[in-house]
């Protein structure tokens, strides 16, 4: 036997097996091959070799040996006899048979392992299986005891297959349970769904019978006719398609007087959708165009009661001008006259209404959910046609249904706003705008969203709160509050000129404006007159302080301390008492501290560092972004736009380039500078230096750097956050700590019997 | 193997010499062959093995999901080739089959018309061989783990009996009860024994890892325990029972004349005793891994002259020169663990039962005929691939 042959065959082994390559050199194989085919001790050789790649906690290893293996297995007698000797250890290694003994790492490959090993022990029995008793016998071993199914495509063995037929059969059964369940659950409550869409149906048919021609017929003379004879602001919440009216009423009520008017509850709290009135003197314009969008929409309802409503408002229209004469104080006009109209109207339909409305509910919270369940678990566990069909079917007639109760829905608001203004009663019209979807009560940090003034109960704190409004509406004091449901109610009966509470208001009006303008004032202590006003708007609004509370006078005490010089029973010297002045003190009492935080601005700009994909980088920090450093301006291409900025990236980068070196462990440069003779230290051969040290890194890494680096996968920011968290010093601090806490406590508590017991 | 031949034919030598010589050789040569076999019947782990000495043909097997089958061992067909059949079984179908792992199996030594199974289902079952029903069921407290009935006792039909409970029971199969208990163990019984040689004697091994040798007709306690010390208190430590292994002792095996006994204990150990005196041999057999729970099942040769020991050892069956300690082989066969193997004292065969649910048939090698190994090395080849072509490398032309 050849040493320089032994050696290169020893040599050829593990280039081979370390590879990391799913299939092996062709060249490297052939060379094996004629190596062993000299001699059978070259063969033992071999042998041993691979035995010992196969052993290798790495599958990667274990894999080429395995090809390895293959080839000479077909090959060489002597071989096999050393192999199949040995079966046992084999089929550890390579098929998994002992438990105990798991493939290694990584994963994928230590299952392809295993898969080849089990077709190839196959082959290898099929072809060599009666010379080779122990193969046979491996097979069988394989077949029977360890049940692998070797038609299996994934090899799997009895315990997995066990495993996965009971999860499967435990699935069936709970899909089985399931829908037995669905099946009585639809056996029950089939009827009740039918029933509900046959009524669901036969509701929208009374309510909408055939609604095309009449409404929009009716609909237009009766717009035409209110448009010049109302006033606009009255027009713009109420009238359907009174466009040009609406244009009018939008320009008149430009001033800011108007424009307050139209805010307040009544007519925006009432647009579940409504965006943009807001404050301001531009408000007359969003609100007629929103109210437009609504008149048009209603429009498009087509509700056959429309041309009743529009036909009884002139009337009261003008009864309520001649009761009330007040021109300005539009919207309480609109309540009006919507009231005495949907009063009507609900008395016809409110028993069709409340069917329709408590059977959409039924349908959109119980019945088509619960249908849907069912199709769920019929189209899962599968085999159950006839019932999902019919669940489907049912499915598709609820939706129908709830299509169709959706193009009422808007009419069904719309005239439910009628409804509930017509009221009288609370719980009706509590009751009913919810259903709906309608809110009635928004929150109070939705209304702002909605356009809504923020929710206030007495006229006082509005004043403290707002009071640019509260002096816009001196004249129509109540209107600033009336958001909230009741007010509008104490509107309505402000309306009536017989009850009390409209000649409350009227009290209320003639009442000086000085009243409100002392609560306003008491900030700024002076009287407000009518060029204030736009600044009163801006001012700001401060928590009550002990600065406000004596404004403008002198404060007695302030910074004055008495200093009691002796506090003896009868022992008194001659100084009683003395003041002390502390100006500090003083000052303090009368300053007042205002946070100045700013308005947050976002930020506009991006960071634009070119990215190593090519890309810019997208962050949009303020000031610095966390992985380019300051933001500067720069080019489309992500350059500094500025000469200096790029000196001072350029010199950033070389320094940094300079500290590189410094990470590396030295004794393993000098070590590879002494193997590879070149000088790594510089940084001018910095990039080349660094792909050797991280090659270096890891022993074995650096002798086979094709293969899969197993302790790479362990290298996750989980692990990474363990190596930080767990590491001995900082466990010792923490113990350290909680023993401190724990001896503190003890300390302080050890007298009282529970800490006592510890 | 001539000069033995010659010497047998001019009446030099004792008759016994040459049998004894080439009984030893075939031992030595014993390897798995790929013309015998035995059938695969047991779906579960082979737990015990027994052949009947009355004419050495049929052997029985206990499995560890209670089968019982009797095989026939012997090759009536004048061809190598040959599997051993499964003449009948008893199986998961019988009314009568064991409910659990079936322990040990013995033939009645005296008729093969008769054997006995005991089984971790508590019982010990008598069974008719000819109609495969029990003749008789002996109940325990425990699970049975082993029994054993004297394969020389003319006086007697006594079956020993090792349990869980720390006594050994005496059945007797005349009046089908258990007529006597032994005490003095203090833990679940493993293995017992009969004395080839006195019909009277029994070694009992437990699992408080003592041995005790009992002459039965003594009612009041064991003759001795075997002391791994021979009586040396000093390394004995403070323990005051003899103890024969620092584990459970769960395996006993007399030489063929009775006067020495093997144990193997679960401290990896194999001790060779004098059956008479109860001392140390003192041979070291090296390491004989040993991790079973149960009873283990090591053999004898017989009829060699140094006699051989067989040990199962973990997944291969270890063959240890009986005397001299010395590794003679491992036969590499069972791809799990060996739980028992039996000698064939006619024909120098070993069979062995393991986890894997294989018997394997250990046959010694046919003599190559000598005068033609010594042609040319390639005839040899010719004929080896005249005899089986699977047998030549292929080498493909191109690797030249």
């Amino acid at each position: 036997m050849d040493t320089e042959k032994r050696d290169k065959l020893s040599e050829l082994v593990e280039e081979l097996t370390t590879s990391g390559e799913p299939t092996l050199n062709p060249a490297k194989m052939k060379e094996v091959k004629k190596i062993c085919r000299i001699s059978n001790h070259y063969i033992e050789h071999l042998y041993h070799l691979i035995m010992t790649q196969l052993d290798q906690e790495h599958a990667e290893i274990r894999l080429s040996a395995f090809h390895v293996v293959a080839e000479l297995f077909s090959r060489s007698h002597h071989f096999r006899v050393l192999l199949v000797d040995n079966m046992q250890e084999f089929l550890d290694l390579t098929v998994e048979t002992d438990t105990d003994q798991p493939l290694p790492p990584p994963k994928e490959v230590a299952q392809k392992l295993k898969r080849l090993a089990i077709h190839t022990v196959q082959s290898w029995h099929a072809t060599y299986g009666e010379a080779y008793k122990k193969l046979a016998l491996g097979y069988h071993f394989l077949k029977q005891v360890k049940k692998v199914d070797f038609q299996d495509v994934e090899a799997r063995t009895l315990a997995e297959r066990k495993r996965q037929e009971e999860r499967h059969r435990r699935l069936q059964t709970l899909y089985k349970e399931k829908i037995e369940k669905a099946k009585a659950e639809m056996e029950e409550t089939c009827v009740d769904i039918e029933e509900s869409l046959t009524e669901i149906h036969n509701c929208m048919n009374l309510l909408l019978p055939d609604p095309l021609n009449f409404n929009m017929c009716n609909l237009e003379p009766g717009a035409r006719s209110t448009g010049a004879s109302l006033e606009p602001g009255a027009s713009t919440s109420l009238e359907p398609g009174a466009s040009t009216s609406l244009e009018s009423g939008a320009s008149t009520s430009l001033e800011p007087g108007a424009s307050t008017s139209l805010e307040p509850g009544a007519s925006t709290s009432l647009e579940p959708g409504g965006g943009s009135s807001s404050s301001g003197s531009e408000d007359g314009q969003p609100c007629c165009s929103q109210d437009l969008q609504k008149e048009s929409e209603m429009v498009e309802n087509k509700e056959s009661n429309d041309s009743e409503s529009e036909s009884e408002e002139h009337p009261n229209e003008n009864c309520f001008l001649r009761n009330s004469g007040i021109m300005s104080h539009k919207y309480s006009l609109e309540l009006n006259i919507s009231t005495d109209v949907n009063l009507q109207e609900s008395e016809d339909n409110e028993a069709l209404l409340n069917t329709v409305r408590d059977l959409h509910r039924l349908i959109t919270t119980k019945h088509l959910p619960s249908v849907q369940s069912w199709i769920q678990v019929f189209t899962r566990a599968g085999g159950e046609e006839p019932l999902l069909k019919r669940s489907l079917d049912l499915k598709n007639s609820l939706e129908a249904a709830l299509e169709k109760h959706t193009t009422l829905h808007i009419s069904h608001r719309d005239r439910q706003r009628r409804v509930v203004r017509a009221e009288d009663s609370d719980e009706d019209f509590e009751e009913v705008p919810e259903k709906e979807g309608f809110e009635p009560h928004i929150l109070d940090d939705l209304r702002e969203e909605y356009g809504l003034e923020p929710l206030v109960s007495t006229s006082v704190s509005a004043v403290t709160q707002k009071p640019p409004r509260q002096l816009a509406t001196k004249r129509v004091p109540v209107a600033s509050s009336r958001t909230s449901r009741a007010k509008r109610k104490a509107d309505e009966e402000e309306q009536d000129p017989t009850s009390a509470a409209a000649t409350l208001r009227i009290l209320k009006q003639s009442l000086p404006p000085t009243v409100t303008d002392s609560c306003v004032a008491s900030g700024s202590s002076s009287s407000v007159t009518p060029t204030e006003v736009g600044e009163e708007k801006n001012a700001p609004v401060v928590p009550f302080g002990i600065d406000l509370y004596y404004w403008g006078k002198e404060q007695p005490t302030a910074g004055k301390i008495i200093k009691y010089s002796s506090t003896h029973q009868f022992w008194v010297p001659n100084e009683m008492e003395e003041e002390v002045v502390n100006e500090e003190l003083s000052a303090q009492m009368k300053s007042r501290c205002i946070t100045f935080a700013g308005r947050f601005q976002p930020v506009q700009h991006k960071c634009r560092a070119p990215l190593p994909n090519g890309a810019l980088c997208e962050r949009q920090d303020r000031l610095k972004c966390p992985f380019h450093g300051k933001i500067i301006p720069r080019d489309d291409l992500g350059r500094p736009a500025k000469r200096e900025d790029a000196e001072r990236l350029e010199k950033e980068r070389m320094k940094r380039q300079e500290e590189q070196p410094d990470w590396r462990d030295p004794e393993l440069m000098r070590e590879i500078e002494a193997a590879t003779g070149e000088d790594l230290g510089s940084s001018k051969t910095f990039g080349k230096g660094k792909k050797k040290g991280s090659k270096g890194k890891g022993k074995k890494k650096k002798k086979y750097p094709s293969l899969t680096d197993l302790k790479q996968s362990a290298n996750t920011s989980r692990a990474r956050l363990e190596k930080k968290v767990f590491n001995k010093s900082s466990m010792r601090r923490v113990t350290d700590v909680m023993n401190k806490m724990d001896t503190r406590k003890h300390d302080k508590f050890s007298n009282q019997f529970n800490y006592a017991l510890k | 193997m001539l000069s033995f031949l010659t010497a047998r034919r001019t009446g030099v030598d004792d008759p016994l010499r040459l049998r004894r010589a080439e009984s030893t050789r075939r031992v030595l040569s014993l390897e798995l062959n790929p013309d015998r076999d035995v059938d695969r019947i047991h779906g579960n782990g082979v737990n015990t093995i027994d052949i009947e000495v009355i004419d050495g043909r049929y052997m029985l097997s206990g499995g560890a999901d209670g089968v019982i089958v009797i095989y026939d061992l012997e090759n009536k067909n004048k061809k190598p080739q040959y599997t051993c059949k499964a003449v009948c079984t008893v199986g998961r179908s019988s009314r009568h089959v064991h409910k659990f792992s079936v322990e040990t199996v013995q033939w009645y030594p005296h008729d093969t018309g008769m054997f006995i199974s005991s089984s971790f289902d508590k019982t010990m079952k008598v069974w008719d061989t000819e109609t495969l029903k029990p003749a008789e069921v002996f109940h325990f407290e425990g699970n049975v783990y082993c029994h054993h009935m004297s394969p020389v006792a003319r006086k007697h039909t006594l079956i020993a009996v090792g349990t869980k409970e720390p006594k050994v029971q005496l059945c007797d199969l005349k009046s089908g009860s258990c007529i006597h208990v032994l005490q003095g163990h203090r833990g679940e019984v493993l293995s017992v024994k009969w004395s080839p040689r006195y019909e009277h004697i029994l070694a009992t091994a437990s699992s408080d890892s003592t041995v005790r040798v009992w002459d039965v007709r003594r009612a009041s306690g064991s003759l001795f325990t075997l002391d791994q010390h021979n009586g040396d208190k000093s390394k004995a430590a403070s323990e005051a029972v003899n103890t024969a292994h620092n584990g459970r002792v769960n395996g006993l095996c007399f030489t063929a004349d009775g006067l020495y006994l093997l144990t193997t204990g679960t401290d990896d150990r194999m001790r060779l005793w004098n059956s008479a005196t109860g001392e140390n041999t003192l041979v070291n057999y090296g390491k004989v891994a040993n991790a079973s729970r149960t009873c283990l099942r090591l053999t004898v040769s017989r009829g060699c002259s140094p006699e051989f020991v067989f040990v199962p050892c973990s997944s291969s069956v270890a063959v240890y020169s009986l005397h001299t300690g010395e590794l003679v082989t491992m036969l590499r066969g069972h791809y799990n663990n060996v739980d028992c193997c039996q000698f064939h004292p006619d024909y120098q065969e070993l069979y062995s039962g393991g986890k894997d649910c294989n018997i394997l048939a250990w046959v010694p090698v046919l003599r190559q005929p000598d005068i033609e190994v010594e042609e040319t090395a390639t005839a040899k080849g010719e004929q080896q691939s005249a005899v089986n072509p699977v047998f030549v490398d292929a080498w493909s032309s191109d690797e030249d």
